[in-house]
Formats: C-alpha cells, structure tokens, sequence
C-alpha cells in the first residue's frame, strides 16, 4: 500500500513549509516534495511605487534578514539611475551587512540548528528546542545570547532599526555613525572576537562528535550559486559565481544574471525552484546559502576567517557536498563578519557625515542589485520610469536559490532513510544534554 | 506557568525576531512560559494544535497578514483554543504593506510571480498542488475572529512585546541578576557621576551590559531592568528624583530614556490594552506601579519617576510620532515644494515636513520612538493611522497646513505627490474602509 508521510509545519524554519513523503508498496521512496505555502507578491505590488520606496518596503520579505533586503534594491535604484556612492556609505553598507550576517549566523547556529545536536536527533520534541539549551546549558546560552544582542544592537546602530532598516537611500546612507555609539562598540569587539572563536570550537567538536552523520546521511552532488569579489568572499558586492558538482568555477556580472540563473515554476511549492541555466532543470539545480559561498571562493576575506576555512578543506576537500558541512561554513562566516565589523569600526569613514550624494536624479532603465544574505544569494532587478516610478520588479531570493535543492537533498536522504536504513547503524555521540 | 501559542500568518518573522531580541531579558521570563505551539523556535505540529482544548491555551499571540487559506483557518483553530488573542504587529492588526496587492486582482499578482517574470524558463501558473490556495484580498485578523488586543509596530518594539508579555503574566518588569550595575561600573570608586551631580539609574539596574554607558561618561539609564539588590547610592539617586521637576535638560533625557527602557512607559501607547501606563495616567492621575517583589529603593525612585510623569504633560500627550520626535516644528525651515527622500540631505534640528520631505509623524500613532527620524529617514507610518475611516492624504495635507511651516496649498502638495497609496497607506491599505 501506498504511504504518505506528511510533516506539516516544518519547524525551526524561517517561512512557511510542509515535507510530503511518498513510499510505494515496495518501500521505495516515489516523490518527496517541498510544499512552501506562502507567498505574498511583493514583486507585484512594488509596481507604481517610489523607486526609493522600495527598499522601505521589501525588507518585509524577511524579518530575520530585512538588512540584505534593504541593500540589494537601493543598488537596484542607484544602478537603474546611473548613480554613484561616497565610499563612507559603501563603508557604512559593508558595516551594516556584516552586522547583519553576525547576528542572523549566531540565531541561525545556536537557536535553529544547535538544539539538534545538543540534544541528540531522537530527543523529547517538546525540549528540543533554544530555551531547554539556554536551561541547561547557562554559560553557552549567555554567550550566543550577547552575540546575538551584540549584532543586531549594531544593525540597529547603523541602520536606525535592527528590522526593517531605513537608512539607505539612494545615493549613500542617511546618516553616518555617531562617534560616542562606535566606541562602545569598539570596546566590546574584542570580547566578541574570542566568543566567536568558540563557536567555531564548539562547531567543529559537534562535527567530530556527528563525523558519522555529516559523512553519510546527505551527502549531495550539486551546483552551488553564492558572490565572490575577484574570488574573494564577499557579501556586499561582486559578481555571481557557479561552481560545478566537480568544483569549476564561473562568474557572472549581476547585470548579466539571465544567462546563469534559470526559473522553475513548479505546481507544488510557491517558492520557485532557481537552477544553473546553461546545466538545464533538473541537472543544474544548485545550492545556496554559507558552504554554497565557501565552496564559491577562493579564499576569505580575513585573517582568522580564511584559517577557519583552510582547516574545513583539510579536512572535507575544496567542494564538499555534505549538507551538514553548512553549519562548520555558516561559522567560518560568522568569524568573518566579526573581523570585518572590527576593521570597519576602526575605519573614520565610519563617523564621516559625507556619506551621501547630494544631486541624485531619476531616470528611465533597469538596474540589478546583488548582496549575499544570511540564506543566500539576493537579486533585485528594477524598471524605473523616467519620473522615477517602479514599473516593474523581479526579486529572487534566497529562497527560490535553495528550494531546489533542499527537495534533491531531501529526496537523497529518504532513500537513505527508507531504502537502504542507512541511519540504522550510524554512531551517534552521547546528547551533551540528557 | 502560563500556555502560550504564537500563530504566523504570511509574513517576514520579524516580530518574533524582535521578541527574541530582547535576549538576556528573556531568561527571567521563559520559565513562566509554556510554549506549547511556536513553529519558529519550538517543534510542535499543527496537530497538536488543532488537539487541544477550546479556550486550554491562556495567550494567543497572532502574527502576519492573512493571505492564504491556510493563513485564515489556522486564525479560527487559534481563536478557539485561546481565552486571550493578540494581534501582534502590523501585519495582523492593519494588514502591512501586503494589503498594497489590494490594488490588483489576485490574478495579476499571480500572473507576475508565475507567468511572466523573466528568469522562466519552465513550469507556470498557479501553483495547486498541496498549497493551501490564497485568499482573493488581504483581509484583517479582527474582520475574521474578534481580537483581544493589538500590539502595532512593523515590528512592535522589543521593550513594548516585553510589556505586553509581563503583563500578561502579572509580574513585570522582571528583576534579573543579584546585583547592582554599579558594582561592575568604572567609575566606582572615583568619578561616579551621581557624586557629581548628574542622573544614573546604575545603582539600581541589573549588571550583565555589554555597553556600559559610563565608561564614556554617560549615565546609565536602566536598560538591563531592575537588580534584585541596590547598591549603597540608592539613597542617593531616591532623593535626586523626588525633584525631578527642576533638573537640567541632560538628566531630562536620562529619564526619558529610563522611562522608556527601565519601566517601558512611552512604550506602552503602542500596546491598545488597560495595561498601558499611559491611559491610566491619563483616567486616574496616579499610574500602579508596574513593579514586583523589588527592593523599596528601587520602587521609590520608580514612584518619584512615575509621579513626573504623571504631572509633565509632554508625556500624557503623548499620541503620535511627533510627540516623541526631538526635532523643531515651526523651525527655520518651510516646505515650499515637497521633495522626494532621495533628494538631498535633511538637517537633523529641523522638521522633515518643514525641510519638505513627506513624514508620517504627525497622522501616525505613537509608539516607536520615532526610530526612522532619528537617522533622518521619513516616517512611513508603520504603527498604523491615528484615525480611521477618512481619505488619509487629506487629513495628512489639512494636518500639516494647520500646524507646519508649509506654503503650499493642499492641492499643490498633493498634486506633487504621485503615489498617494504608496505613501500614506503602505501599511494600512488593507484597512481602509470609506474614505
């Protein structure tokens, strides 16, 4: 008999998302679908809006990364209309993304992912979760909660809101960091530093403890899709990169984004499903979001960062394709927006109120806007009219970059789960909480 | 404990992710929470949901805007199994910048998002197969089931759903650690600012900042909450604010910011329930203190601050944006053309009406702090309209006519604005009845 298994919702997830499994009568996995179950048009209802309304809009896409959403069209804006930035507000964005990369990693790390680990997979579902961690485990909780605080009191410093952010505009940033707020910040930086260290360590101790897991269950040939600046990584600007399942690299100007980025629309999902377009559907379906962008560069963009993850590839090769390697990279990342924030803090440029083009004018034409957020590539592509009106938009986003391939890797484990049982014999370490 | 679910209707998360910024604040409070449906945090399934006994559940709290059919079916099971339901932000008390595809046929929306977006290359239409399906308009939580009690703000901020939630809970605010923020403060020993005559709430706020406030030689003023002890300069800051009425306009700001941060109070006018401080100062004259179980120091000083409060009608006033906005009104600025945002860059002394930016300030209900403005961005309007029912385009041109340097009349200024939906309902289209 034909069995379904429905997991309705899907939880620690940001968004709205059901698993649907289907077994045959000979136990073999038929279909496996991701149903997301929202959408809510905001590519429609940009139309006839202020060009610079945009991006005072769109950061509602995403309450967990509303700054990259705040970014990515004001570039959209600033491209459409042929305008220029000062290098303090480039400065004062860079701040800003990072800020924003470090607070949502921390979230991501310790209250969606870590309860998992922590606990063990087969833990009481009613205690799997970031305030049994914080219970039992005060010291770490404290920390990953004053990493948080620490990242979004800076999103909050820079962008005048931590959500939903209002400082960007076209032409620069409204304003430039007050002297008095940097140094407080400057103070505390070092703290953060070390604490962000030791995530890494507990991160690569999970992996250790887990290495039967990470190394068996999704291991996942893909293509993958992230942004590299002349190879470096890079979440505030650059080109678009695609690397092959076998580790070939290619890169596209944002501009140009049609010939690499191709859209399936399915009958199952709201979201899209995005995929390397030279490779075709389904052969090109890649993977975005942290070991989507380790896997893109060549080296990262500081110090402690690029040792991190020179010590990942030791370990899992230059394109590792193991799903739960995205928690070791997501941390690689994390030490880099922390390192980034330090050098950027220590930058004048950061308190210099020349951060804004004064002579900004309106014109007809298309722009496209690219930044690298928490979950992903994101692309605004804008039509301004010659008042400066929104006449049409196109926004792919993090989500329709993963969507694809979590379906392919979810398929992959199924069959691991229900085909070959492969998670009958796996090692699992002792839960550090019991 | 208390049972407490938390509904997410279309949306960005963002309200959960300013409750969960309130961070170390939340460790008093999680153990009085029984979470018992969460799905961004905590990994029950709508099953158990739907399990549960009508009216089991004490707090509901209900986020997003109401786009799918699923969206509207799980708003009935919530209000079912919940005695008290929270419209929480303002997706789901106005509708939010969602309600703006109210101006299309569900049709067009989805024709945009599934035929003709240019990045297609195979599949299209509308998606059908086990999605829920979308309502044809974005329609509002209260038109579906009746709603309880409305936290605005696009999202409400952090220290407002704290209120919200201590409330509920009888018990707010909640102390934190044992001691004093003058026990891990650089100027202890010498230099501190109370002995040079200056506001700072340390003696009776709880350690555990980051950002000790007098290292750079500004006071603290309250943050982190109450401590469950005070340190040996109470006394001293308990007499300081018995005469609050004469202190310079720097210990002013320090209280304000108290207020705000330390006891929530302006917070407040953004939270539509008896508990707001604010509508009881303004009904009884005398606020209840809104503390628990706290030293007597620190429910003195908090008194002599609540009785300012109650005697400074800056703050009983207290009903839109501008009335928490430092800027001039009727400064050396008048608006003579309206300007777009991107033209330019404001002062920040004066009013952004009077530079000539369109800012919602003056239509929009308080709540905020005026966030936007104070990094010289206009408001939008994101804690909802003062009043309903009317053409909101008129009421903000007859507004600021009346009370702002503007020379022109009301049918220049809303002639030069071209999306008038765009610019003064983004948030609240959805909600627009008449007018």
């Amino acid at each position: 008999m034909v069995k379904e298994i429905e997991v309705e919702p899907v939880t620690r997830l940001e968004g709205h998302g059901g698993l649907r499994l289907v077994l045959g009568d000979d136990g073999k996995v038929q279909d496996v679908q991701f149903n997301i179950q929202s959408t809510r048009f905001f590519e429609k209802f940009v139309e006839g809006r202020y060009m610079e309304h945009v991006p005072r809009i769109t950061p509602r896409i995403c309450g967990i990364c509303p700054i990259p959403h705040h970014i990515a069209p004001t570039k959209a804006v600033e491209d459409a209309w042929g305008v220029q930035i000062p290098e303090p507000a480039r400065k004062l964005r860079q701040l800003l993304i990072n800020a924003k990369q470090y607070s949502s990693h921390a979230i991501h790390f310790f209250a969606l992912a870590a309860p998992d680990f922590l606990l063990g997979p087969f833990a009481d579902p009613a205690l799997r979760n970031v305030v049994h961690v914080i219970n039992k485990m005060p010291d770490v909780g404290a920390m990953a909660l004053k990493m948080m605080d620490f990242g979004q009191k800076m999103c909050a410093a820079v962008g005048g809101k931590a959500i939903h952010p209002i400082v960007c505009i076209p032409g620069g940033m409204k304003k430039a960091l007050d002297e008095d707020v940097r140094d407080k910040f400057l103070k505390e930086i070092e703290n953060q530093v070390e604490w962000s260290k030791k995530t890494v360590e507990i991160g690569v101790k999970v992996v250790e403890d887990y290495w039967d897991v990470v190394a068996n269950v999704g291991n996942v040939p893909t293509y993958y899709v992230g942004m590299t600046n002349n190879g470096v990584h890079d979440i505030y600007e650059g080109d678009i990169r695609i690397v092959s399942p076998d580790g070939e690299k290619f890169d596209y100007a944002p501009q140009n984004y049609l010939e690499a980025l191709g859209e399936h629309i399915p009958k199952h999902s709201y979201a899209t499903h995005m995929y390397y377009k030279p490779a075709g559907y389904p052969e090109g379906i890649y993977r975005a979001n942290c070991l989507a962008m380790t896997n893109c560069a060549d080296k990262m963009a500081t110090p402690l960062a690029d040792e991190a993850l020179q010590a990942m590839r030791a370990k899992i090769g230059n394109t590792p394709h193991f799903t739960f390697a995205y928690h070791w990279a997501r941390l690689i990342e994390l030490v880099e927006s922390i390192e980034m924030m330090a050098k950027l803090l220590e930058d004048p440029d950061i308190v210099n109120p020349d951060c804004k083009t004064l002579d900004v004018q309106p014109r007809e034409g298309e722009g496209v806007g690219v930044v690298e957020a928490p979950r992903g590539l994101l692309l605004y592509n804008l039509w301004s009219d010659a008042e400066g009106i929104c006449k049409k938009a196109n926004l792919l986003v993090a989500t329709n970059h993963n969507i694809a391939g979590i379906e392919k890797t979810l398929m992959h484990v199924a069959k691991q789960v229900f085909e070959d049982k492969a998670l009958e014999g796996l090692k699992l370490p002792d839960p550090w909480i019991k | 404990m208390v049972k407490v679910a938390f509904w997410q209707n279309s949306d960005c998360w963002g309200c959960h992710q300013s409750l969960i910024d309130l961070h170390l604040s939340l460790l008093p409070v999680l153990p009085a929470l029984e979470i018992v449906y969460w799905p961004a945090v905590v990994d029950f399934k709508y099953d158990s949901l739907v399990a549960r006994e009508p009216g089991e559940i004490v707090v509901g709290f209900i986020e997003g805007s109401v786009r799918t059919k699923q969206d509207k079916e799980g708003v009935k099971v919530m209000r079912e199994k919940c005695q008290i339901i929270i419209a929480f932000g303002s997706c789901a008390c106005y509708g939010n910048v969602h309600g703006l595809a109210n101006q299309w046929d569900i049709s067009e929306c989805i024709d945009r998002k599934y035929n003709t977006v240019e990045s297609k290359v195979s599949g299209g239409g509308e998606p059908t197969e086990h999605v829920p399906g979308f309502e044809p308009k974005i329609v509002n939580v209260d038109e579906i089931i009746k709603v309880d009690a409305y936290i605005a703000g696009c999202p409400p901020k952090s220290e407002q759903i704290f209120s919200a939630i201590g409330f509920l809970l009888g018990q707010k605010p909640f102390p934190m650690n044992d001691l004093a923020f003058c026990n891990e403060c650089s100027l202890n020993q010498s230099g501190c600012l109370l002995d040079e005559g200056k506001l700072c709430f340390g003696p009776i706020t709880s350690v555990g900042c980051t950002m000790k406030c007098p290292d750079a030689g500004n006071p603290c003023v309250g943050c982190m909450g109450p401590a469950k002890t005070v340190s040996a300069r109470a006394s001293k800051l308990n007499d300081m604010t018995k005469n609050l009425g004469s202190v310079s306009s720097g210990d002013k700001k320090t209280t304000y910011e108290f207020l705000s941060l330390f006891l929530n109070v302006p917070l407040m006018a953004g939270f539509d329930l008896a508990a707001d401080i604010l509508k009881q100062v303004k009904k009884r004259g005398a606020p209840e203190t809104p503390l628990a179980n706290l030293p007597s120091d620190t429910e003195a000083i908090a008194s002599n601050v609540l009785a300012y409060l109650r005697d400074n009608r800056d703050f009983t006033d207290i009903s839109t944006v501008c009335d928490t906005c430092d800027r001039v009104i009727g400064s050396k600025s008048t608006m003579t053309k309206v300007k777009r945002d991107y033209e330019g860059l404001p002062n920040m002394e004066d009013c952004l009406i009077e530079q000539g930016y369109i800012c919602l300030g003056p239509v929009t209900k308080a709540g905020c702090g005026g966030l936007c403005i104070r990094v010289n961005a206009p408001c939008t309007g994101c804690y909802g309209q003062t009043e309903w029912g009317v053409n909101q385009a008129n009421r903000f041109a007859d507004t600021v006519l009346k009370g702002f340097n503007v020379s022109i009349s009301k049918e220049e200024l809303l002639a030069q604005v071209k999306d008038p939906i765009g610019t003064f309902e983004k948030f609240t289209l959805a909600s627009r009845k008449g007018g």
